[in-house]
C-alpha cells in the first residue's frame, strides 16, 4: 500500500517534471524569438535585415504559449472567481475546482483531436508561411504534444482535487 | 430552436454562473462560447473552426509582444532594478517629510517604465521599500497603502499587457496606446504624491521625515538609475520615435535587461530559469483567457448580443456622457469579481460597439472614432485597475500584506482609500479634458 503510493507520487512527479521541461522547451523558442528579432534590428542598420523574421515570431510564439499551457494548468495559474464560495468548505472548494479540471480535460482532448485534423489538412494542402516557405504543419507537431499533456496535466490537478475532496 | 439573441443573453447568465461557481475564467469563456455556438449553428461549423482557431489565435503578430514584455519584466525584478530605483528615489526625496512614501510612488513609477505588470511592480517594490518605510516609523497604513497603489503604476506607464490586449481587440495601434497612456500615468504620479503630502499635512506622525544623504551618495544613488533609464528610451523611446515596431522593441529590452543582469553578475541561471518559467504561466494563462473570449465573442456576435446592446443603449435617450460613465461603473463593478486581465478581454466587445455607435449619430462625443477609441482605453485602463487595489479581490493589496504579515489586510485597505479617491478624481480629470490624453499621440503623429 505505502509502495503503491509512493509509487504514485513518484509517477506525478515525473509528469511535473516533464510538464515543467516542456514548458521551458517553450521558453527557449521564446528567447530564440527575442533572439531573431534582436537580429533583424542590428541587421536592418547595417542593411542586412533578417528575412521572415515577422512569420518566425508568429510561429515560434504560437508554439511557445501552446508549451505554456500544461505548465499554467499544472501550477494552478488560471485565475477564477473566489469571491461567491469564500465561505464555502474545503471538500466543497475542491469539488468545483475538480469540476474546472475535468472542463479542462475535455477541452485538451477536444482540440488535440480537431488539431491533429487540422495537421492533416495543413499537410495535405500544403500551407507554408510567405517568405520562408515553412510548411505550417511542422509547427502543429509540437502544439499536438502541448495538449497531451494539457490533458494529461488536467488530470493529474483532477486526481488531486478528488483526494481532496474525500479527504476533506 | 431558440431566439439566438436570448440563446446569447442566457448564454451570458451562464457565463456568470460558470464564473462564481469557480470555474477558471477562460475555460467558463470556452465553455459557454463553444456549447453557445454549437447550439446556435450546429456542431459542425464549430468542429471546423476548432481545426485551426487556437493557432490562429496565437499566432497574432500584434500579440507577440505580450510574451515578451512579461519576460522584460520579469527579468527586471531579478536584477534588483527596483532597489537601485529605490535608493536614488530615496536620496531625491527621502529628507522631506512623506519623502520615503514619495520615493516609493516614484520608484514604482520608473520602475513601471520597464515592467507591464501591477502586481511584479507591487511585489518587487513592496520588498524593497516597506522594510524603510517602516524603519523610519510611517504609519502601517500610508505604508502599506503608497505601496498598493504605487504598484499600479506598473501598468499604467507604458509597457502596460493590458493597454496592449486593449489595442488588439479594437484595432489601435499599440504605440500610440503607449504614447496615450504617458501623461495620464505621470499625472497619477503627481496625484499620489499629493496624496502623501495632505496626508503627513493632516496626521505629521503618520509619515516623517527621513535622513538626509550626503552628496556622495545622492551621486550613486542617481547614477544607478542610469540603467533603467537607458532600456526605457532605448524600448519606449524607440517606439515613440518609429524607430522600430512593438515586437522588436521588446526583444531589444528583453536583451538589454538580460545583459545588463549577466553582466552585472546580478542574474544567474536559476534566476532566469525563474522568470522563463514565471513568464510561462503568466502567458499560458493570458492566452488561455484570449482564446475564451474570443470563442465568446463568435457565439455572441452570432447571437447578436453586442448590436443589441448598442441599438438598446443608443435608443435608450442618455446623453453618451452618461453611458459612457454607465459602462466605467460596470467595470469598477465588474473588478469584484475578476482580474483586469479578463475583464478587458470580456467587456471591451460588447462595450466598445456601443460608444461607436453613440459617436455616430447626434453630438456623440465630439471626437472622431479613432481618437474616442485611444481615449476609452486609457480610461478603461485605469478602472479596470482599480479592482487591483478595491476589496474582495484587491491582488496588489493582497500582495502587499503578504510582505507586511504584522498588518492586517483592513489596515492596507484603509491606507489605499485615498489613492483610491485620487484615482477617482483621475478618471474625473481625463473624462472632462480629454486632451490629456490625446496630445502626446498627436503631437508625436501616432
Amino acid at each position: 500500500m505505502e509502495q503503491g503510493a509512493a509509487r504514485k507520487g513518484g509517477f506525478r512527479r515525473t509528469c511535473a517534471r516533464l510538464i515543467a521541461g516542456w514548458a521551458q522547451c517553450g521558453a527557449g523558442v521564446l528567447c530564440a524569438v527575442v533572439l531573431i528579432n534582436v537580429a533583424s534590428v542590428i541587421g536592418s542598420i547595417f542593411g542586412a535585415p533578417f528575412a521572415g523574421d515577422f512569420e518566425l515570431t508568429q510561429v515560434g510564439i504560437a508554439v511557445a504559449v501552446f508549451a505554456f499551457l500544461p505548465y499554467a494548468q499544472l501550477t494552478g495559474a488560471n485565475v477564477s472567481a473566489d469571491i461567491f464560495t469564500a465561505r464555502a468548505g474545503p471538500r466543497v472548494v475542491a469539488a468545483l475546482t475538480g469540476i474546472g479540471s475535468l472542463v479542462a480535460l475535455g477541452f485538451a482532448l477536444l482540440l488535440l483531436t480537431r488539431m491533429s485534423t487540422g495537421l492533416a489538412d495543413q499537410k495535405a494542402y500544403g500551407y507554408t508561411t510567405t517568405i520562408l516557405q515553412f510548411p505550417h504543419w511542422i509547427a502543429f507537431v509540437p502544439i499536438l504534444i502541448s495538449l497531451a499533456l494539457l490533458a494529461l496535466a488536467a488530470l493529474l490537478s483532477f486526481i488531486k482535487q478528488v483526494e481532496a475532496a474525500r479527504n476533506g | 430552436m431558440a431566439d439566438p439573441l436570448v440563446l446569447g443573453f442566457a448564454g451570458l447568465g451562464a457565463l456568470v454562473a460558470l464564473i462564481a461557481l469557480r470555474l477558471p475564467i477562460a475555460y467558463a469563456m470556452i465553455l459557454v462560447g463553444g456549447v453557445g455556438v454549437t447550439l446556435l449553428n450546429g456542431p459542425a461549423i464549430f468542429m471546423a473552426q476548432l481545426k485551426t482557431l487556437a493557432y490562429g489565435q496565437f499566432s497574432i503578430f500584434d500579440l507577440s509582444v505580450v510574451p515578451l514584455f512579461i519576460l522584460m519584466g520579469a527579468l527586471a525584478t531579478r536584477v534588483g532594478l527596483s532597489a537601485d530605483m529605490f535608493r536614488a528615489a530615496n536620496a531625491w526625496f527621502g529628507s522631506l517629510r512623506g519623502g520615503t512614501a514619495m520615493a516609493s510612488v516614484v520608484a514604482c513609477a520608473i520602475f513601471g517604465a520597464v515592467c507591464g505588470s501591477s502586481i511584479a511592480t507591487a511585489s518587487t517594490m513592496g520588498k524593497v521599500a516597506l522594510p524603510e518605510l517602516r524603519r523610519v516609523s510611517y504609519s502601517p497604513a500610508l505604508a502599506t497603502g503608497t505601496l498598493a497603489a504605487g504598484g499600479v503604476l506598473g501598468i499604467l506607464i507604458p509597457p502596460s499587457v493590458v493597454l496592449i490586449l486593449y489595442a488588439v481587440l479594437v484595432e489601435a495601434s499599440i504605440v500610440t496606446m503607449f504614447m496615450a497612456a504617458l501623461l495620464p500615468g505621470l499625472l497619477a504620479v503627481a496625484l499620489f504624491m499629493l496624496v502623501i503630502a495632505v496626508t503627513v499635512t493632516v496626521r505629521p506622525a503618520s509619515g516623517p521625515a527621513g535622513e538626509a544623504v550626503d552628496r556622495a551618495e545622492l551621486r550613486a544613488a542617481s547614477l544607478a538609475v542610469i540603467p533603467v533609464a537607458l532600456i526605457f528610451l532605448a524600448v519606449i523611446g524607440g517606439l515613440y520615435i518609429g524607430l522600430y515596431n512593438p515586437v522588436p522593441a521588446a526583444s531589444i529590452g528583453v536583451a538589454l535587461v538580460a545583459l545588463y543582469g549577466f553582466g552585472r553578475k546580478r542574474l544567474a541561471w536559476s534566476g532566469s530559469r525563474e522568470a522563463l518559467l514565471e513568464t510561462a504561466r503568466l502567458s499560458g494563462m493570458i492566452y488561455l483567457i484570449l482564446l475564451g473570449a474570443e470563442m465568446l465573442k463568435i457565439f455572441m456576435s452570432r447571437a447578436g448580443v453586442p448590436q443589441a446592446a448598442a441599438e438598446w443603449m443608443v435608443q435608450s435617450d442618455l446623453a453618451p456622457m452618461t453611458i459612457l460613465i454607465v459602462l466605467l461603473v460596470v467595470l469598477i463593478a465588474l473588478g469584484c469579481l475578476m482580474d483586469s486581465l479578463s475583464m478587458i478581454l470580456l467587456a471591451i466587445p460588447f462595450f466598445w460597439p456601443v460608444l461607436v455607435e453613440l459617436n455616430g449619430t447626434g453630438a456623440g462625443f465630439g471626437m472622431d472614432t479613432e481618437h474616442l477609441k485611444i481615449w476609452f482605453g486609457i480610461l478603461a485602463l485605469i478602472v479596470v485597475e482599480l479592482g487591483l487595489i478595491t476589496p474582495p479581490v484587491g491582488l496588489n493589496v493582497f500582495v502587499i500584506s503578504s510582505i507586511a504579515k504584522d498588518v492586517p489586510m483592513g489596515e492596507v485597505f484603509k491606507g489605499v482609500l485615498p489613492f483610491f479617491s485620487a484615482e477617482l478624481l483621475r478618471v474625473g480629470l481625463l473624462l472632462a479634458f480629454p486632451s490629456i490624453v490625446l496630445v502626446l499621440p498627436l503631437w508625436l503623429g501616432g
